[in-house]
């Protein structure tokens, strides 16, 4: 028997917010065994659950899974009454609600603190919560831009590479456990709470690296070389058969090119005295990747990607959503599992929305001794019987009220 | 509490962190030696490879002088060991036994091969929490497979959606498949570590596939779902977005800007801000009207009119001027603009530190802000510069023993 208790058993966190960051926040920590609630309201739903448009809500038990999911109108006087109650029994609460929307509900950090002495609490940001920016809309598929990380991609002179994806959220999303499991250790032993901020600006700016420095000491901008790099060559993506189907190769060691050069057949080219070194390849990049090109033409990205591995050479086909799904690799691992979702409908609530058979991916560390919940996928509002019952005590009647007049909604 | 509580205005318990990782990991330890705990960077004898990896300060090499080295290794500590050898593996055995946390990104059964897996440590140690950051994971077909930064951009399918459609899948810059993997594992260390010394849990092992974490990174593009619900494999879409017009990145008078418009709001303040600059009324056309994705069917005329307009900026005009009228205009930032952002500035992300060599640089520590707690500010260590205190200090090594294993190559 798996020990029934988990990392984060009896850490209850209060979870207020939309989007990527936040919400991946919470089913981390909900995965580690944290009650982790979550507040959202009927009458302004979160676009989360309406993502992506073509599934209404396929992609939301990504982000909410294990979580006890509620509904409350924090701009009503009688929710935000529920939601203070709620404060005084959390460990943590945690938003991205930009200060003068929160001051406007009238949900103020050093008045929670009156509520409960030693809450912990997270405020998540766009672009910083103090600051001269600190009033600043955002959006976090623009904010990956403003971390330095796109003018060190793509070709010099090409407009900044981009990627199809809320990226920067994510480094903040995963970042933030650190800091919340840090802080109730540290209340754990020191009995002292603590607050933090932070922002999707600075967990990518974080990740800029050592150009930060080599800018600093030698005044220099880090070069965009697209798929090459320093070190290696051959290195990029090569076109393969079929439609937008590429391997990438990276040939970072004399025994990666000698490998290299045997899995595809040794060719006479490869003994040419311009291809012998890695300086030389470097020196020779353009003909080199037309030459390697013309190999991978001749393959699938699969059969490329194998024969290459199998002689010790790092590649890998560049992964479509049905090779992520169809992969031996990945099962065998058992990464994606299946899940339920609702079909989201603006003009309905949401407990009259549908259920449909989806998947949602785990969450990627592997613990030996108190392994990751999967945990169960709750509907908006799923939870509120249990939440306002059994953790608040209030009783039925008056959740009827508090529902009938929208506050619990 | 049989831990130490962290210092004054530390966030983490000063837990022992035996780093072993490679650039697939190493920033995991960085992070949390960041904020508090004492992490001990094992590296050979003749000092971790990045010690010797371009660009240098001051472009001079040398080995402490690796702007790689000086940014991922801050406020750990050095000690030289050769795990290759016996005597350094049995040293690092008695290492292991006091530590909290081993850290690893070595191929697949490597410290296996060199005795030093984690049931053997754990026989030494039962409340060692180990976890190892490797390309694909401890177990599956793919786990021995070779890789590297750009190999795990493509094998995850990050780099099938980033870029441009006419072009090849882009390997997004500066080593970004580094930090997914490591972030985790810097979150279920913490995991782990509240196990056992909160829950009164057990130590345990950790597996982290950088795959599966690159996959989690770009959840919002719903690679596998897609392809089951529709059939349809995501792909990049270049600069500007396909579906939310206008969304993405344009040229400004001095670089580049990105602009995103959702809501029916945001148009109505961005058509008329672009009328009173250009005085083109067309702009104004209700066929432009709506919200989020009602554009599409324009999306090639009101991309040349955005255009028209914000290359009559700079990115800082409308950035700032955007916000006064509730558009969102992000600006793209290179390095040097970063370290003059006065919203970073004002938010105690930049922490000066004095390296005896490379001298005084700002780095990037503040990844939150608090007034409780704040990052700690050692530069990164000298080559073995803990041998002393680590081994004499901790494991009460004598200095003939020390003098034995310095001339066996060990240390």
């Amino acid at each position: 028997m798996v020990d029934a208790k988990k990392p984060l058993s009896g850490i209850r966190i209060l979870e207020l917010g939309p989007y990527v960051a936040l919400p991946l926040t919470g089913r981390i920590l909900a995965s580690m065994g944290a009650e982790v609630i979550k507040v959202e309201t009927n009458k302004v739903l979160d676009e989360m659950n309406f993502i992506p448009a073509w599934s209404r809500g396929g992609g939301q038990p990504e982000f909410q899974r294990g979580k006890k999911r509620i509904t409350i109108d924090v701009r009503t006087p009688g929710g935000l009454e529920v939601f203070k109650e709620l404060v005084k029994v959390s460990d943590v609460f945690m938003t991205n609600f930009r200060r003068n929307i929160l001051d406007r509900w009238g949900i103020d950090f050093p008045d929670l603190r009156k509520l409960r002495q030693d809450i912990i609490l997270m405020w998540q940001t766009g672009l910083g919560g103090i600051g001269p920016y600190y009033t600043y809309k955002s959006y976090g598929i623009l904010v990956q831009h403003m971390g330095g990380v796109s003018l060190m991609s793509g070709e010099e002179g090409e407009p900044p590479a981009t990627i199809n994806s809320s990226y920067s959220d994510y480094h903040t999303g995963v970042f933030q456990p650190v800091a919340i499991m840090g802080a109730l250790m540290r209340r754990a032993l020191t009995g002292q709470p603590a607050t933090m901020e932070s922002s999707i600006f600075k967990s990518g700016a974080v990740t800029a690296g050592p150009a930060i420095l080599d800018y600093q000491s030698n005044g220099r901008m880090p070069p965009r070389i697209g798929n090459r790099d320093r070190f290696s060559a051959p290195h990029g993506v090569y076109q393969c058969q079929g439609d937008d189907r590429w391997c990438a190769i990276a040939v970072q060691t004399p025994e990666h090119w000698e490998a290299f050069c045997r899995a595809i057949g040794s060719p006479d080219w490869c003994s040419e005295a311009v291809f012998s070194t890695l300086e030389s390849r470097l020196a020779n990049q353009d003909r080199l990747d037309e030459l390697v090109g013309e190999w991978t033409a001749t393959q699938t990205a699969e059969d490329a990607m194998t024969k290459l591995q199998e002689a010790g050479v790092p590649a890998s086909l560049v992964s479509q959503g049905q090779d992520i799904h169809e992969s031996e690799h990945l099962k065998a691992r058992e990464f994606y599992q299946p899940s339920p979702f609702f079909l989201a409908e603006r003009d309905r609530p949401a407990y009259e929305w549908e259920t449909k058979e989806g998947i949602s991916a785990t969450n990627p560390p592997r613990l030996s001794e108190s392994p990751l919940d999967f945990g169960h996928y709750s509907n908006v509002g799923g939870d509120n019987d249990y939440v306002f019952k059994e953790i608040l005590g209030m009783s039925q009647s008056e959740i009827d009220r508090l529902t009938e007049n929208q506050s619990l909604y | 509490m049989p831990f130490q509580a962290p210092a004054d205005g530390v966030l983490l318990p000063p837990y022992r962190i035996l780093d072993l990782t490679g650039p697939d990991g190493v920033f995991c330890g960085k992070l949390l030696a960041d904020y508090g705990a004492d992490v001990i960077k094992i590296e050979p004898p003749g000092g971790d490879s990045t010690r010797q990896r371009a660009p240098f300060i001051g472009d001079q090499p040398g080995q402490e002088r690796s702007a790689y080295f000086l940014f991922y290794n801050t406020n750990k500590r050095s000690v030289t060991l050769s795990l290759e050898s016996p005597q350094g593996q049995d040293l690092f055995k008695k290492m292991a036994a006091s530590a909290d946390v081993v850290i690893e990104s070595f191929p697949v059964g490597y410290m296996k091969s060199i005795g030093l897996d984690f049931d053997t440590l754990q026989a030494i140690n039962p409340g060692l929490v180990m976890a190892s950051v490797t390309p694909f994971g401890q177990t599956g077909p793919w786990k021995d497979y070779y890789s590297s930064d750009l190999i795990s951009l493509a094998a995850s399918g990050f780099m099938q959606i980033t870029g441009d459609p006419d072009g090849p899948p882009l390997r997004q810059g500066n080593e970004q498949s580094h930090f997914p993997g490591a972030q985790y594992a810097a979150s279920s260390i913490m995991g782990a570590l509240f196990y056992r010394d909160i829950q009164g849990g057990s130590g345990q092992y950790i597996d982290i596939s950088m795959q599966e974490a690159m996959i989690t990174f770009y959840t919002d593009a719903h690679p596998a779902l897609a392809w089951i619900l529709r059939g349809e494999n995501v792909t990049r879409v270049g600069p500007n977005s396909t579906l939310v017009i206008p969304l993405g990145v344009f040229p400004s008078k001095d670089g580049w800007i990105s602009a995103g418009v959702i809501t029916p709001r945001e148009w109505e303040n961005l058509s008329q801000w672009m009328f009173e600059v250009t005085g083109n009324e067309e702009i104004l056309n209700d066929d432009y009207k709506g919200g989020n994705q009602d554009r599409a069917p324009h999306r090639d005329i009101i991309t040349a009119y955005v255009i028209d307009f914000t290359t009559r900026f700079t990115s800082e005009e409308l950035f700032h001027e955007g916000q006064e009228r509730n558009l969102v205009f992000i600006p793209v930032n290179s390095v040097s603009d970063l370290l003059s952002d006065p919203q970073l500035e004002a938010s105690n992300f930049w922490y000066e530190l004095d390296h005896p060599e490379a001298g005084a640089l700002k780095y990037p520590l503040g990844v939150f802000d608090s007034e409780e707690v704040s990052p700690s500010m050692l530069p990164a260590p000298h080559l073995g510069q803990d041998n002393e205190a680590i081994f004499s200090g901790e494991l009460g090594l004598s200095e003939p023993e020390l003098a034995s294993l310095r001339s066996q190559g060990a240390i």
